[in-house]
């Protein structure tokens, strides 16, 4: 096998994209001839479902009782003593039930709803901790204690991706925390590009506007931008052949050539103003300046580009006050425009190979925190993915008659994952990555594929 | 003669139409302008702080609540209760009054009560009759006496105890399960006691002192060789960039070269010394420790309103840092700094300005109910205060106790007692957003500076327009009644909704004449703390939730897992900050020092003894060199708590000159390199990337700007009367000087892992990412730069060919070119050239964006941001 120093040698001013599979050798013998580009598509383990993921990920930790775990008995023993020291909290939201199959869902989501028949509800989720922090980085890498790679960055590292003119992984608006998009010990390429912050509220200012600036040089035409590009390549060369190992070095290397092809790619494909009214309107755009509808739109847009992984970010979820009046506003900022992402999805037919997943961190309560809010629970929530190879209207698992806690086909965190990874065609089990003498998983020594949604 | 201006119809409002005539607006508003140029008859400035306190039983006097008792509460059941309660007949528009929360909060119009603002109080509103649409009670009218009293009790803040209904029972009872003698026993509370330094090593090149000795111990002990040192070259970058942010002058690095040659440690002794002295260390350093104390110059969530005199308490850590103000003495200053003697005014309004670190946290000004708003403003000061000196998270027992350390919630309350003992004044402009505004504290005269001074005529301009809009604001208030009073709610509405971005406008402008004295120049003011007149212990809140407090109080207080033997009792009259600086301080509280000295390792190392520099309780990481943190700590009491010397000890170690050459059998046993078997690469952080690009290209302007862009732009809020332009406004000062709003930190550093000015952050991410790569290649910045560095290399100093290729490499990497980088640019200035024939650009144009392009290169390259 070439080892990454020789192949560098070998190769002489070429850049050794091998270096970064080398280390790791189940990916060099898939990879095989698409050696010299990292991010260039790989085949999977075995034939996939879903192509593609986009992430709707959401901050703060939705209440799973008051959207998509209907819990009666909840609402009949509303006032009733919880756990000694509180009393339960009926769901204040109507559920009725929707499409052929009947799922129980919240009024909060009414167009979510139209697509029940799509959705796969997992209503037994649990994490190991009730902080935002740790289950919003085990969420996202399956560990909170030490820095892993995010399930984004696993995802790239196994795929590859079908347009190397982007980042296979991007992630809109993110809020703090790199790490939950971050490649740890895997090459930086692999690593979420974000676009637009969260922080600003924005993603894109307008139509035309990118949130990515400086995507063209004011003096430069792209003959002289390669060339000068060619000489920093040159330079970071010889940096890392002093260093001899450098990963951070082949980053760099490696964020140039991507943001010189993003160059003519990017401005593209963000430009949502192409868009016809009719699709702007699928996704609730025509109703004002709404931040989450563009997201998703974009998503759609980076998905059929190419995109592997894309994740969406929304915050403010963690109502501990203010429940009925936050859950309203949040949902109703999210619910056009996720029904809108479906249903264009999947008149591209587009759905069935996309995998769209709807998830918190963790879930609430289901006794009140004063008499309007709820507090963290981690030992049972809900979640939902839809299209890529799941099963449509179910509803998996279950919690307690009160939405407590996880009681029959319990899913952890790495259940979730390694589902997701097969639903992309990879064994999660295989799926490693050799670091520092030892081959580290996703999923690290656990996981379990929840076969039973597996369409 | 008074004459009275009035506009009626349609008419814009645009600030065009105010400027009238001064003279003749003095004559015309003599009464308003007597008001402005004489202070004294002059509204009060915002709100008074003492009536900022919040809506809280437990936080009123006992007249306020006998008021209440007597007044209110009677008429409330009496006139209310039957429509407006739980336990009432039915409850009608979603409005209950009978708990002192959903009467803030209200029902479907709005908030029915809004402490200290009649206006805002629809109560208000209905009793008077004032709206025929929401007259209450409907069948008759209350008497005036009753009115009177309604309004009397929300000027006064609208003091209400009434915490939670009675159905509720009695109050719930709090009772820890933390067993605080179990807790103690982590390794984090054990009082450091300086540990033997080992003696005894197979390899001992480079120990050169007892850190050494610890360091090399470790290595010794898990197998590793000893590493080799680094290049004097690489030594001097690392020392420039940790201890003032910049490189090395190409002069510097050929003198340290040589002297480095005949005397190492002296070498590196006398470099250490001279850039401790410099202006710039305080820059490099305070800028750390601004990133610890959340430092932003806005209040950041949704309302985002400026902070604009935030800037003093930046150029005040700045300065202690560059005087070597002992650090014990540092931290005194920001939680107390107004509760201590000082020999002059000047001295006075440095420690008050210290305070500014427990106002300028994020605040959600918009919170509709003051009395949360209260408690979380208290809860973000415990969390950055235990944190930033203690790596402590006690936020964490605010609704329970801590789920992994020995932190009950009474812990958390007695920290809140001291804090709602305080208040905090952090100004902003009054608006519908923000009915949260403070005063601020005056300074000195002398200390003048950060804001623009404005004309006496602008001055007048402003008033002028403060005094129409108002008027205009009247005349609105006075249609949308006639149309509400005619059926027509949708006019009103409409009308209402008009008046909301006068308000605001009024609002601001009031607090921007407010900053100005009768000459036009800005008020020196601080954000600060200040004691209440009235301490007292807090109430446990059950869940942390407001309304839902325990009988008991917890007594204003410390840590218990953390005792002293030298804590102050804190009587009756002050607030206990004093106190808890000082039991923060003691030299027998076993977390200070370790967690400072600790982050000054992690600023000169890239990663800290403890990695978990934030946290040292049990979810943190453990101490990858126990000994070494305890010896540091113990050490700094030696010191005196003197950083300068701290760092100097460490600069001049033998460990701080490593070399941090990849070892390929070390990397596979421990590729975190927790045994700092060689010195860690480090990316140069966001500042010190921009610095240095000003500082290569010649372009730096090393002088402090007087205050910030966002003491420049005022009172306001962002996206509102505050634009984006108007705050990232190109400026070569260095990066520390760069505005820090939050929510729009400049591009240059947010690309590069700047720390979220919203948090705590003791040390900061890095990300490799094409946006950044974008940044290099593309913006205006690193362009201009680049092309200052070529005009400044070909034109001022007449470098061509080789030497002129040399200096650029001595700037941007502290060595000359190889000569295989020599060969390489000689390649690309004529592949460039070439190309740009093709394209047609002519040759002298050509030149200098071959130039720019090359030096461009080396600023975007990997080793200009890289530390060896």
């Amino acid at each position: 096998m070439t080892t990454r120093r020789s192949f560098l040698q070998s190769t002489g001013s070429g850049f050794g994209y091998l270096a970064f599979s080398a280390l790791s050798a189940l990916a060099a013998q898939r990879v095989g001839a698409a050696a010299t580009n990292p991010l260039a598509p790989k085949t999977s383990h075995f034939p996939a479902k879903a192509k593609r993921v986009i992430f709707l990920a959401m901050q703060g930790a939705p209440s799973h009782v008051d959207t998509f775990d209907y819990k009666p008995q909840l609402t009949k023993d509303h006032g009733k003593d919880a756990r000694g020291f509180a009393k339960l909290l009926g769901s204040p939201f109507e559920f009725s039930q929707h499409g052929g199959s009947g799922l129980p869902i919240s009024e909060l989501f009414p167009h979510v709803a139209g697509h029940a028949d799509d959705l796969c509800l997992i209503n037994s989720m649990h994490t190991d901790l009730p902080n935002h922090p740790q289950a919003t980085t085990q969420m996202h890498t399956g560990n909170f204690q030490f820095v892993r790679p995010s399930l984004g960055a696993w995802t790239l590292y196994g795929l590859g991706t079908e347009n190397d003119s982007l980042p296979g992984f991007i992630t809109l608006a993110p809020p703090n925390g790199a790490q939950n998009y971050g490649s740890a010990f895997l090459p930086a390429i692999y690593q979420g590009t974000p676009i637009g912050r969260q922080a600003r509220n924005r993603f894109v200012t307008k139509d035309k506007q990118a949130a990515v600036s400086n995507l063209s040089n004011p003096r430069l035409d792209r003959d002289l931008q390669r060339v000068q590009l060619d000489y920093v390549k040159s330079l970071n060369m010889e940096k890392l052949k002093h260093d001899k190992h450098n990963p951070e070095v082949e980053g760099i290397i490696e964020s140039y050539e991507l943001a010189f092809r993003m160059q003519d790619e990017l401005p593209d494909v963000l430009d949502i103003a192409e868009e016809p009214k009719s699709i702007r309107k699928l996704y609730g755009l025509d109703q004002g300046n709404n931040n989450f509808a563009r997201q998703c739109l974009s998503a759609r847009r980076l998905a059929e580009a190419g995109v592997r992984f894309i994740q969406i970010n929304h915050g403010n979820w963690d109502h501990h006050r203010n429940l009925v009046n936050g859950l309203r506003q949040n949902c109703g900022e999210i619910d056009k425009p996720i029904a809108g992402l479906l249903a264009d999805l999947k008149q591209r037919d587009m759905l069935k190979d996309t995998l769209v997943i709807w998830a918190g961190e963790f879930g609430r309560t289901p006794h009140g925190q004063s008499t309007n809010g709820r507090d963290h629970n981690n030992k049972g929530y809900s979640l939902w993915m839809a299209g890529g190879g799941v099963k449509g209207g179910l509803r998996y698992g279950s919690t307690d008659e009160h939405g407590y806690q996880a009681v029959e086909n319990k899913v952890h965190i790495h259940d979730w994952h390694a589902t997701i990874l097969h639903l992309l065609g990879l064994n999660h089990d295989q799926l490693t990555y050799r670091y520092a003498g030892r081959d580290f998983r996703l999923t690290d020594v656990h996981g379990n594929v929840v076969k039973d949604i597996v369409a | 003669m008074i004459r009275k201006i009035t506009f009626r119809g349609n008419y814009s409002l645009s600030p065009k139409l105010f400027r009238v005539d001064p003279v003749e607006y003095l004559n015309s508003h003599a009464m308003k302008v007597a008001r402005f140029l004489f202070p004294f008859l002059a509204a009060p400035l915002a709100i008074s702080a003492q009536e900022v306190s919040p809506s809280s039983g437990s936080m009123f006097t006992s007249q306020q609540t006998e008021f209440f008792e007597s007044k209110i509460r009677p008429a409330l059941i009496k006139h209310c209760y039957k429509c407006h309660a739980e336990e009432g007949d039915k409850v009608k528009g979603g409005l209950l009054l009978d708990t002192r929360a959903s009467t803030q909060s209200g029902g479907d119009s709005g908030p029915a009560v809004v402490p200290f603002d009649l206006a805002q109080s629809l109560l208000i509103t209905a009793i008077r009759y004032d709206d025929s649409s929401l007259e209450m009670p409907p069948k008759y009218k209350l008497d005036a006496e009753i009115i009177a009293d309604f309004e009397k009790w929300i000027e006064m803040g609208a003091p209400d105890p009434r915490e939670r209904r009675k159905s509720s029972g009695a109050p719930e009872e709090y009772t820890s399960t933390i067993d605080i003698e179990e807790g103690r026993k982590h390794w984090a509370y054990q009082v450091p006691a300086k540990p033997t330094t080992p003696t005894e090593f197979t390899e001992n090149e480079w120990v050169r002192d007892p850190i050494d000795a610890f360091v090399r111990a470790r290595q010794e002990e898990a197998g590793f060789d000893a590493p080799g040192e680094a290049d004097a070259r690489t030594i001097l970058r690392r020392l420039h960039f940790d201890l003032v942010g910049l490189p090395p002058a190409a002069e510097e690095l050929t003198r340290f070269i040589s002297s480095y040659e005949s005397d190492p440690d002296a070498a590196v002794a006398a470099v250490v010394d001279q850039l401790l002295e410099t202006e710039q260390f305080g820059e490099r350093w305070g800028r750390r420790w601004l990133d610890v104390a959340r430092y932003g110059e806005s209040s950041g969530k949704e309302t985002n309103a400026t902070f604009p005199h935030a800037w003093r308490y930046r150029d005040y850590v700045i300065d202690s840092f560059n005087e070597d103000k002992p650090f014990n003495q540092f931290i005194t200053e920001q939680l107390a700094g107004d509760l201590l003697d000082a020999e002059n005014k000047e001295d006075a309004a440095e420690n008050i300005i210290a305070t500014g670190f427990l106002a300028l946290g994020t605040k959600g000004l918009n919170e509709q109910n003051a009395r949360q708003f209260r408690f979380d403003l208290v809860d973000e000061q415990i969390d950055t205060t235990t944190q930033a000196f203690l790596g402590t998270t006690a936020a964490c027992a605010r609704c329970h106790d801590h789920k992994f350390d020995p932190i009950p919630m009474s812990d958390y309350y007695s920290l809140a007692g001291i804090f709602l003992s305080s208040d905090t004044l952090f100004g902003t402009a009054e608006a519908l957003q923000n009915r949260k505004a403070t005063e601020l504290i005056n300074l000195p005269a002398s200390l003048a500076g950060g804001s623009a001074s404005k004309s006496v005529g602008e001055l007048i301009d402003l008033e002028m327009q403060v005094d129409m809009l108002q008027e205009r604001l009247n005349e609105l208030n006075v249609e949308a009644r006639t149309a509400r009073r005619e059926g027509d709610n949708e006019r009103a509405t409409q009308i209402r909704q008009q008046t909301l971005g006068l308000r605001n406008r009024v609002g601001i402008n009031r607090r921007i004449l407010d900053s100005y004295g009768d000459s036009g120049n800005a008020i020196p003011v601080a954000m600060g703390m200040k004691d209440r007149p009235e301490p007292f212990d807090a109430q446990i809140l059950i869940r942390g939730e407001e309304d839902n407090p325990t009988e008991a109080r917890a007594p204003r207080g410390f840590l218990e897992v953390i005792e002293t033997n030298d804590e102050e009792p804190i009587t009756s009259k002050e607030s206990g900050r004093l106190q808890m600086a000082h039991w923060i301080t003691s030299p027998e509280n076993p977390l200070t020092a370790r967690v400072f000295v600790n982050r000054v390792w992690t600023w000169m190392f890239g990663e800290g003894i403890v990695r978990s520099v934030d946290n040292f309780g049990t979810t943190g990481e453990a101490p990858t060199h126990p000994e070494l943190l305890d010896y540091l700590a113990v050490r700094f009491h030696e010191l005196d708590w003197s950083v300068k010397d701290l760092v100097r000890e460490i600069a001049t170690s033998g460990t701080y000159r490593m070399s941090s050459e990849h070892n390929k059998v070390a990397f596979e046993k421990d590729p975190e390199n927790m045994h700092l078997w060689r010195f860690n690469k480090r990316r140069l952080d966001a500042e010190a990337i921009r610095d240095a690009t000003l500082a290569v290209s010649g372009e730096l302007d090393p002088e402090r700007p007087n205050g910030s862009l966002v003491s420049q732009a005022g009172d306001g809020f962002v996206g509102r009367n505050i634009q984006e332009l108007q705050l990232n406004a190109p400026t070569d000062v260095r990066s520390v000087y760069l505005p820090i709003v939050r929510g729009l930190v400049p591009e240059s550093l947010a690309l590069f892992d700047f720390a979220d000015p919203s948090l705590l952050s003791g040390k900061r991410e890095i990300t490799t990412v094409p946006s950044q790569a974008l940044y290099m290649m593309n913006s205006d910045f690193v362009i201009q730069n680049a092309e200052a560095m070529a005009r400044e290399l070909a034109g001022e100093l007449n470098l061509r060919g080789g030497p002129l290729v040399v200096e650029a490499f001595q700037r941007c990497y502290s060595r000359p070119p190889t000569a295989e980088e020599g060969r390489k640019t000689k390649a690309f200035i004529d592949r460039f050239l070439a190309t740009a024939e093709e394209s047609g650009i002519e040759q002298e144009r050509a030149r200098i964006l071959a130039l720019t392009s090359f030096c461009q290169s080396l600023i975007s390259s990997a080793e200009f941001r890289y530390l060896n």
